[in-house]
C-alpha cells in the first residue's frame, strides 16, 4: 500500500514493493503517462514528482509514498488548458502527440523554476524527452511562448 | 518495468541498521537510493531493498577545507550547489550538467553513480582525478580512495555514506571531455584531467579515462608526461599520446580500440589545452 497525492486527490493505492510509479499510476487510471521505452530513455512517462519532472519508469513506487505527483492529467483548471498546453496546440507542436504530455510535463518543470529560459535552456530542459515527429524546433517556440504568456507579455 | 522479484522493502532507522540488513542476506538484497540503477539491472535474485531515503544521506557541506556530497544527493541536488559549481573551478558542474538526461539526474544520486561505476560513467573519471573518497560504513566508519584497488563496481561493497572531495583537488584545475551520439548518450569514450600548477609549473596532475569501453581509470604514464614543467604544446602531446598508448582499449558496439585510442588521445589534448589556455589568461 502506498500513500500519495496525485493531481491534487489523495490516494491510497496497492502497490507490490517491486512496482515503478509508472506502472502503478497507468493501473489506477492515469493514461496519460505513457509507456515507451521503460527505461529511462524516451521521457514518454515524465511525471512531477514534488515539482520535479522525473522519468516514472524508473521510480518505484513506494519511494513516492507522501509525495506529490503530477500528471499531464493534473494541469488543467476547471477545463482551461495550462498555458504550456495552449501554446502547445497554437504553435502546432504536436504531431502523433506520444511525447507530447511528457515533454509539456519537462517545461512545466522548467517555467516553475525560470521564468525566462534561453533557447538553450529549453532545450537542455527537454533533452531527455525524445520526439519523432517534430524536430523540436516546435516544441521549443511553444516554450517560449508559454513563458512570455505566464510572464504577462503575450 | 516492475522488478517482479522484490518481495520487500526495508527501511532502516539507521546505517548500521541499514548494513545489518543488507548482511543478512547480501546476494539477495540491495541498498536503494535513487534505484535507478535497481530498476534497470537489478538481477532477479535481489528480492529485497534497504531504503536509504530516511536515513540523511543527503547533504552536502564543507569539512574544514574538504568538500562532502552526501551520497544519497541527487544529481540534480549536487548541481544545485554552489559548493559543488564551485569544485575545481567549475568542473564539477561542468561533468553533471553533461551527465544523463534531467530527468534522470532529478532521481539519480551521486552515490549510485559513483558505486554502481559504470564503465561509461561520467562521474568516476571526474571524481577520480579530484581524488575522491568513498565515506562508507562496514560495520565501521572507513574510507576508502575512489581509485582503490577492488573499489569500485563491486555488488557487495560497503554502504557509501558520502563522497569526500579533498581541498587539495577542490582548488585545482581541471576540464572534462565527452564522446557521446547525443547530448545524454553514454560515453563512447570519455576523460577528465586535473592539475595542480606553481607559477605555471605543473606539480601534480590526474588524468583519467573511462568507456574504454573498460571502468575509467587513472593513467600514470599520461600524468607523468605533464610534471615538472609548463603546460606546454609538447608536454599536452606527450600526455595525449600516453593516454592514447595506456588505455585498456578494446571493440564493443560503440567504436572499435583504434577508434577510442584516437578518441582518448583527443579528449587529453583538448582538456589538457583548455587548460594551459586557461592557466595563461589568468597570468
Amino acid at each position: 500500500m502506498i500513500r500519495l497525492i496525485v493531481n491534487g486527490r489523495e490516494e491510497s493505492w496497492d502497490a507490490a514493493p517491486g512496482d515503478t510509479l509508472l506502472d502503478v499510476l497507468r493501473r489506477e487510471g492515469w493514461v496519460g503517462v505513457k509507456k515507451g521505452c521503460g527505461a529511462g530513455d524516451c521521457g514518454a512517462c515524465t511525471v512531477l514528482l514534488n515539482g520535479r519532472a522525473v522519468n516514472a519508469c524508473l521510480v518505484l513506487a513506494a519511494r513516492a509514498e507522501g509525495a506529490e505527483v503530477v500528471t499531464i492529467e493534473g494541469l488543467s483548471r476547471d477545463g482551461t488548458l495550462h498555458p504550456v498546453q495552449e501554446a502547445f496546440l497554437e504553435t502546432g507542436a504536436v504531431q502523433c502527440g506520444y511525447c507530447t504530455p511528457g515533454m509539456v510535463l519537462s517545461a512545466v518543470a522548467l517555467l516553475a523554476e525560470n521564468a525566462r529560459p534561453t533557447e538553450d535552456e529549453i532545450r537542455e530542459a527537454v533533452a531527455g524527452n525524445l520526439c519523432r515527429c517534430t524536430g523540436y524546433v516546435k516544441q521549443v517556440e511553444a516554450i517560449e511562448r508559454a513563458a512570455a504568456r505566464l510572464r504577462g507579455e503575450r | 518495468m516492475s522488478l517482479t522479484h522484490v518481495e520487500r522493502i526495508v527501511r532502516p532507522a539507521s546505517v548500521r541498521e541499514a548494513w545489518e540488513a543488507r548482511m543478512r542476506a547480501p546476494e539477495a538484497t540491495r541498498f536503494l537510493a535513487g534505484g535507478v540503477d535497481l530498476v534497470l539491472y537489478a538481477p532477479p535474485s535481489v528480492t529485497t531493498l534497504v531504503d536509504l531515503a530516511g536515513l540523511g544521506l543527503g547533504a552536502i557541506r564543507p569539512d574544514g577545507q574538504d568538500l562532502v556530497i552526501g551520497a544519497t544527493a541527487t544529481l540534480s541536488e549536487a548541481l544545485a550547489s554552489d559548493l559543488v559549481r564551485a569544485a575545481a573551478g567549475g568542473f564539477l558542474g561542468d561533468v553533471l550538467r553533461r551527465v544523463a538526461s534531467p530527468l534522470q539526474r532529478n532521481v539519480a544520486t551521486v552515490g549510485g553513480a559513483a558505486v554502481r561505476a559504470h564503465p561509461w560513467s561520467d562521474v568516476v573519471p571526474a571524481l577520480l582525478v579530484l581524488d575522491a573518497e568513498l565515506e562508507a560504513f562496514d560495520g565501521n566508519e572507513v574510507r576508502v580512495p575512489l581509485a582503490g584497488a577492488g573499489a569500485l563496481g563491486r555488488d557487495v561493497f560497503p554502504l557509501v555514506t558520502a563522497i569526500r572531495i579533498p581541498a587539495a583537488w577542490l582548488g585545482a584545475r581541471a576540464a572534462f571531455e565527452k564522446f557521446a551520439r547525443s547530448g545524454f548518450d553514454v560515453a563512447t569514450l570519455n576523460c577528465a584531467c586535473a592539475v595542480r600548477l606553481e607559477k605555471g609549473i605543473c606539480r601534480e596532475a590526474r588524468v583519467a579515462v573511462g568507456g574504454t569501453p573498460g571502468l575509467a581509470r587513472r593513467l600514470p604514464d599520461a600524468e607523468a608526461a605533464l610534471c615538472g614543467g609548463k603546460l606546454t604544446a609538447d608536454r599536452i602531446a606527450a600526455a595525449a599520446d600516453a593516454a592514447a598508448r595506456t588505455i585498456d582499449a578494446r571493440d564493443d558496439r560503440r567504436a572499435s580500440a583504434a577508434y577510442r585510442r584516437r578518441l582518448a588521445a583527443v579528449g587529453v589534448r583538448r582538456c589538457l589545452t583548455a587548460l594551459g589556455t586557461e592557466e595563461r589568461s589568468r597570468r
